[in-house]
């Protein structure tokens, strides 16, 4: 049966109804975003009459959604930014191994990378209370680096230990110290792992939710996704203005996943194979 | 591993040439580490000690006073509390599903079926969405006047109260987390057949072996590490990805239905102002997520030795 034609052909038949089953509650939701309120509540499931975009604009500017996607939009650079840079460094020097207590090091980034978020939700709100950082804008960023930097590091180390040897030998007999071999070497070759890692840890700071939802309590500092939570709540009778939220938040991932769709599984997998 | 900081060799021409001091040079890697252990340390091994140690004091009045384990058996008397594990339960019930149904698209995938590229980037899409998204989607396909009850009552069935039926909603939720979430494991699982021996496959095919016996005598047993990975990750996604959906979708309804220890934190922690009580079940689900963790391993090692 694995060999035959029309086996394949037979499995091919459900996997197509999975398929249309998985891209369809999106097309739904775009079909709703562009109907005006009348034509969803007469009808569902009619075709939009004409590529409307009234609701998209009053999504972003009446509810509030442009703002909070500049919101997400400088938090997340900025977080992805560190984690690199941080990670980078660490998994630079962790690869280079045995120094006194790298090992240990090492371990400690592993066993934080088995702590859950909502394991330690509660000390970390106090934390950044009593150091002021709740309710900022450095503060979230700081806790989405502290989430995905054990991850972060752990990918890189992996990736810098498949360097040769001989490469950073040969930039050392040159006169580099190691700040210049990992600036210099490092950097330039972790190139393809540092974008993996990076458009992961977009992802990951993108999407989230409960971390936006408990740092930031106030309206004006909330990220995107926190926003559509909101929206279900204020638009429950309007159902094609919320639908358009929700193509609003869905639209920068729609755009990377079709762009970048190799990067982001490659990153998935090195995270599983390496484990 | 080769290592460059300690052969004096090197290090001499370098810290020569450059003039750097040989104890700046020494310090160098921990200079580098240092930035990466101090948010590590100070904002996840830190807190998670700080957590356990607030699960045993007190909330309110007795704020910062030590209690003991009244907070553990004010949780484990808690109604809602009770559902949240109850559901933990479910979770572990539906596990093989979850894992089956991606491993099975993939052996499909690794196969060559038609149209293998295309069904690959499209299972894989709903991967990278935000569970808020995928929450806020589904909320309006599982409306009682929504598509979803619209289809089953073209075949003669439903309407059916997705959502707000006690009894099923668990199941809404726990479906839908498995439609966004599969993609994931297949990547994965794809990942594992690239390093299964071909030869083996032929080997079934030229013996005129059927498909179920292919995947049972050489895929499964060929994939066992990768199943392992899958379970364990599988698992720790459902108990720590599915707030958003939760938020989103029921927000721990209907009749406090679909709580899971997630969201019962956050409810304690966020709405009810009980951090020491919040603390307690964090701490629980940390114990759940390693027993479960260490119990999965070694059951699919021995599972995978008696095969």
């Amino acid at each position: 049966m694995s060999g035959n034609r029309g086996g394949r052909w037979l499995a091919a038949l459900p996997m197509g109804i999975l398929a249309v089953a998985t891209i369809y509650p999106l097309l739904f939701t775009a079909n709703v975003a562009m109907k005006t309120r009348r034509e969803y509540v007469l009808d569902r499931f009619s075709v939009a009459g004409a590529v409307r975009l009234d609701n998209i604009t009053s999504a972003w500017t009446s509810v509030g959604m442009g703002r909070y996607f500049l919101n997400s939009v400088v938090v997340v650079t900025a977080a992805v930014v560190l984690l690199l840079l941080l990670g980078s460094m660490a998994g630079f020097a962790l690869s280079q191994s045995r120094f006194r207590g790298s090992s240990v090091l090492f371990l400690g980034c592993l066993a934080a990378l088995f702590i859950p978020f909502q394991v330690i939700m509660v000390p970390l709100a106090r934390v950044m209370a009593d150091t002021g950082l709740i309710d900022t804008y450095p503060g979230l960023v700081l806790a989405y680096v502290a989430q995905f930097l054990p991850f972060t590091v752990f990918l890189m180390t992996s990736y810098y230990r498949t360097v040769a040897p001989e490469i950073i030998d040969a930039a050392r007999i040159d006169g580099n110290s190691l700040y210049g071999v990992y600036r210099r070497i490092m950097l330039p070759i972790g190139a393809p792992a540092l974008l993996s890692v990076g458009i992961l840890n977009a992802l990951f700071c993108w999407n989230d939710v409960l971390i936006a939802l408990l740092m930031m309590p106030s309206a004006e500092h909330r990220t995107l996704m926190v926003g559509v939570t909101a929206l279900r709540g204020q638009y429950s009778a309007n159902i094609p203005t919320f639908a358009a939220g929700v193509l609003i938040a869905a639209a920068p991932v729609l755009l990377l996943y079709l762009f970048l769709q190799r990067q982001i599984a490659d990153g998935v997998t090195a995270g599983a194979t390496k484990g | 591993m080769s290592n460059t900081i300690s052969r004096p060799s090197v290090r001499r021409a370098a810290a020569g040439r450059a003039g750097a001091g040989l104890r700046g040079e020494r310090l160098a890697p921990y200079v580098l580490v240092a930035p990466a252990i101090l948010v590590i340390v100070g904002l996840r091994l830190w807190p998670l000690l700080l957590g356990v140690n607030f699960s045993f004091t007190g909330d309110g009045e007795r704020d910062g006073a030590s209690v003991g384990l009244d907070n553990y058996a004010d949780l484990f008397r808690d109604p809602l509390f009770q559902t949240a594990l109850r559901n933990v339960g479910l979770l572990v019930l539906l596990l093989p599903i979850a894992v089956a149904i991606p491993g099975l698209l993939a052996t499909f995938i690794y196969l060559r079926v038609p149209g293998h590229r295309f069904f690959r980037s499209v299972y894989f899409f709903p991967a990278v969405l935000s569970p808020v998204i995928v929450g806020a989607i589904f909320n309006l396909l599982l409306a009682f006047d929504g598509p979803v009850n619209a289809v089953l009552g073209s075949v003669g069935l439903g309407p059916i109260d997705w959502l707000g039926d006690p009894h099923v909603a668990m199941f809404a939720v726990v479906g839908v987390h498995v439609w966004a979430t599969f993609g994931m494991a297949l990547v994965v699982f794809l990942a594992g057949f690239a390093t299964l021996d071909g030869a083996l496959l032929d080997a079934a095919r030229v013996d005129g072996a059927s498909l179920p016996q292919t995947i049972w005598h050489v895929i499964i047993p060929g994939l066992s590490r990768t199943i392992q990975f899958v379970f364990v990750t599988t698992m720790i996604g459902m108990l720590t990805s599915m707030f958003g959906l939760l938020y989103v979708m029921t927000s721990g309804g209907p009749e406090g239905s679909t709580y899971l220890p997630e969201y019962y934190i956050w409810i304690q922690q966020g709405q009810m102002n009980r951090p020491a009580l919040a603390s307690a079940a964090s701490t629980v689900l940390f114990v759940i997520m390693l027993v479960v963790g260490l119990l999965q391993l070694s059951l699919l090692r021995r599972a995978v030795k008696e095969s």
